[in-house]
């Protein structure tokens, strides 16, 4: 039953502190706490910035909640239920194994021991997880890949649902939003982040953002492996390019994780995702282009080790017309032990049915035909170092969400990013807010610079179109830098890298002023050229496979030296990647 | 072979009306709408403009009207002849790119969203009604404010069907503390409730799931 009725109220709708200037023709807002990006981990920092007391600006690429978050699975762990014999040292040691022990074993530890209370603060948000029929937060009955207990709920309409929690949330905060701006880099004062330069595409304004304390909640990379993604195309890397860029270090950019099964045709299609190893059941296999069967026992796998296992057996001349390989159900069907896993997952597995429907047809999405499979870059387990308050090491500059390093490590468990940008995004919002207190913003005139820079983008007549850049970087890095790796191919990239950073010094733009995709292609280019160069740098310096990381000229993982993170950080222009002990 | 379609252009900076002009594409497989919109972009036309985002419809960004229909350009096969052109009846930013920000600053102004909770420790027992969550399938694409017919709509910050997918999602919430059913009235409901012509790309049914749940039917 509802309490009492109240009619909708003119409350006040924006934070009346956050000054509205356009002094000397700049445009420039001003507030304690900058949120870039509007996913869960952004929203959610806004949101909790704003509790303790800050004015806070979030500043969307897209329309807020438009990022991963809102085409997630929606699928979540929450703590560990004692009564089934699951423990939260059982779910640390679950992700440190699962991410090959690269994990910053003190943020595991903060995301497990947060995980039910960012579902419960995240319900706050307008959001319900599926429940069982007395009302009771139901767990799934089959956990995951890697987890050893059932730890994760369900958002019964997938990501869309979650989508729109995270639009009424930041509705109902007072935070200024600014939709469908890009930032172009972070604003430096004396080695301290004092906000962000952005353009803003429905005008094709410059507007300055100067902050207090910032944080960079803008996902990850997927697309920078475009087509071969289910990301969304704005994924590109901005958050590592402008934490790179005003000084931050990124640890482990050489994990990109791979989802083993994603669709190969019709082409408008290749990239979305059909599966995890999960999918194949017990008895699912994977065949070859001449029905040699290369994979069974596939469902305890992890999503790196049968990505390898399918770009190896491509490379070796393996592949079908489409250039994948096929995934076998049918034994699922024939086997009567595979009934129930059939049946489960007609239940569970719709929304991987859908695309496999829309794609193959009836037959494949019944089981009854093998369908074609490729590896699709999904996540960034690497990611802007920081320590368990998401404080990076540039003063006044945060990091939450999938921007995020260390968390996961070399692999990231199925369930666990939807509760990192909920537990990470929370404390970056609190600490941020916090810290704001004892800051002062700096004087306008820091964003001349970035300014001009902005304004010169529109209508260059230089020799090379950003998207011709973007999609020969995109193909590079799913060539060289993709599921399986070698040094000299490594080393292409790095060159490839260099030759399009070259090219984009010589830009071509049209001069239309508003919705200009090519501005918004040029900005997205630098970033992306810093994402693939700290990605391919890390990637070299790894001799070893290790999470999702695989090298064929070193393909075991090593054990004889301790293990190691790869961190990086610009030294002057440079890009420098070092190793440091992990763990330490 | 070729398919040959025409894309609605306009950008207000230089022109007083909005202009079709035709192009041609080499086909291929299956090809969808919102792939030849990039290939237009990407090799013929740099100024072309048009949103997008998942590719596999799931965060609805990509809807244009297809033939004068609403269709999402990422799941609908392009055919020759086909005139593509901005969702009907908003404003536009430029060529297929319509002016979506209304749509935010309505959650604000509508209260689109439930009140502050209290700090739980343990989460709460909730029932969802199964109409609920049919609801939050929304993909807030915009198509149904696209085809609604309703002028006395037009100009209010949000109203029209898209508000009352919202109203009714908060009705059925537990935790919703504001008549949604009267903020419908106030909107202007009445007039919905025997049109049945706003149309939803995720069959949503709007006018039973939504308009008639809030004028209490």
């Amino acid at each position: 039953m509802l309490g009492a009725m109240i009619p909708a109220s003119s409350i006040e709708k924006e934070d009346p502190r956050i000054p509205c200037g356009q002094e000397s023709g700049m445009q420039v807002r001003k507030a304690d706490v900058l949120v870039i990006g509007s996913g869960g981990a952004g929203v959610m920092a806004a949101v909790e910035a704003e509790r303790a007391g800050a004015s806070v600006i979030i500043v969307s690429k897209e329309p807020l909640g438009y990022g991963d978050t809102r085409i997630s699975l929606g699928v979540m762990s929450v703590s560990p239920d004692p009564a089934i014999g699951d423990s939260e040292e059982a779910f640390v040691e679950d992700m440190i194994r699962g991410g090959d022990h690269l994990n910053d074993p003190g943020l595991v530890r903060v995301l497990v021991r947060g995980a039910m209370d960012a579902a419960i603060n995240f319900e706050g948000f307008g959001h319900i997880f599926s429940r069982d029929d007395n009302g009771v937060l139901k767990r799934l009955e089959l956990p995951p890949g890697g987890h050893r207990a059932s730890r994760a709920i369900l958002s019964p309409g997938v990501g869309i649902s979650m989508g729109h929690a995270i639009r009424s949330a930041a509705a109902r905060a007072r935070s200024l939003v600014l939709e469908e701006t890009l930032c172009s880099e972070l604003l430096v004062c004396d080695g301290e982040v004092v906000g962000a330069q952005a353009l803003q595409i429905a005008t094709g304004e410059p507007i300055a953002l100067l902050a207090k304390c910032t944080i960079v909640a803008a996902g990850g990379a997927g697309a920078l492996y475009y087509p071969h993604t289910d990301c969304m195309p704005a994924v590109v890397g901005d958050s590592f390019s402008l934490g790179l860029a005003a000084g931050a270090e990124l640890v482990d950019m050489e994990q990109v994780q791979f989802i083993p099964f994603g669709i190969t045709h019709p082409p408008a299609m290749l990239g979305a995702p059909c599966g995890e190893p999960a999918m194949a059941g017990p008895f699912g296999r994977l065949l070859n282009n001449k029905g040699a069967v290369v994979l069974e026992n596939i469902m305890p796998m992890t999503r790196a080790q049968v990505a390898r296992i399918i770009v190896e057996e491509i490379r070796k001349g393996g592949a079908t017309p489409h250039g994948g390989l096929l995934l076998d159900q049918r034994p699922n069907l024939e086997n009567p032990n595979g009934q129930f896993f059939v049946t489960l997952l007609k239940k569970m597995g719709g929304p991987f049915l859908d695309i496999v429907r829309t794609a193959y047809g009836e037959k494949a999405a019944n089981l009854e035909e093998p369908w074609d499979v490729l590896p699709s870059s999904h996540y960034n387990m690497g990611g802007l170092k920081t320590d368990e308050w998401c404080r990076t090491c540039v003063p006044a500059l945060y990091a939450c969400g999938q921007a995020q390093g260390g968390v996961m490590g070399g692999n990231r468990l199925g369930s666990t990013s939807l509760t990192e940008i909920f537990v990470f995004g929370k404390r970056a919002g609190r600490t941020a807010a916090g810290e704001a207190k004892g800051r002062r913003l700096a004087e306008e005139g820091v964003a001349r610079q970035a300014i001009e820079k902005l304004k010169s983008l529109r209508g260059s007549r230089g020799a090379s179109r950003p998207i011709v850049l973007k999609r020969a970087l995109q193909r590079l890095m799913w060539e060289k830098v993709g599921p399986l790796r070698d040094g000299p191919g490594i080393e292409d990239a790095l060159q490839g890298i260099q030759s399009i950073r070259g090219k984009a010094k010589d830009l071509c733009t049209s001069a239309v002023k508003p919705c200009n995709a090519e501005l918004t292609d040029a900005i997205e280019l630098t970033h992306m050229l810093a994402a693939a160069e700290a990605t391919t740098i890390s990637a070299l310096e790894r001799r070893e496979s290790r999470g999702a990381h695989v090298r064929s000229d070193f393909p075991a993982r090593d054990d004889e030296n301790p293990v190691q993170n790869m961190v990086v950080q610009m030294r002057g222009s440079q890009c420098r990647v070092r190793r440091v002990e992990a763990g330490r | 072979m070729n398919i040959r379609i025409s894309i609605k252009r306009f950008n207000p900076e230089t022109d007083a009306q909005p202009q079709w002009a035709e192009y041609e594409v080499p086909a291929r497989e299956r090809m969808t709408v919102l792939e030849t919109l990039m290939y237009l972009y990407e090799n013929t036309d740099p100024t072309l403009a048009f949103r997008f985002g998942c590719r596999f419809h799931k965060c609805g960004l990509c809807a244009v009207e297809v033939n004068g229909r609403p269709r999402m350009a990422c799941f609908t096969e392009v055919r020759d002849g086909m005139r593509i052109g901005p969702l009907g009846r908003m404003p536009v930013l430029r060529d297929l790119v319509i002016d979506r920000a209304g749509f935010f600053k309505g959650l604000r102004e509508l209260e689109l969203f439930i009140p502050e909770q209290k700090e739980l420790s343990e989460p709460a027992l909730i029932r969802q009604a199964e109409a609920h969550a049919k609801l939050l399938l929304c993909l807030e694409c915009l198509s149904c404010n696209a085809t609604c017919p309703e002028d006395g709509f037009l100009g209010k910050s949000l109203a029209g069907p898209y508000a009352f997918v919202k109203l009714a999602q908060l009705h059925f919430d537990p935790r919703n503390r504001i008549d949604r059913q009267g903020q419908a009235r106030d909107l202007g409901l009445d007039k919905c409730l025997k049109c049945r012509k706003c149309y939803c790309v995720n069959g949503i049914d709007i006018q039973r799931q939504a308009i008639g749940v809030l004028a209490g039917d």
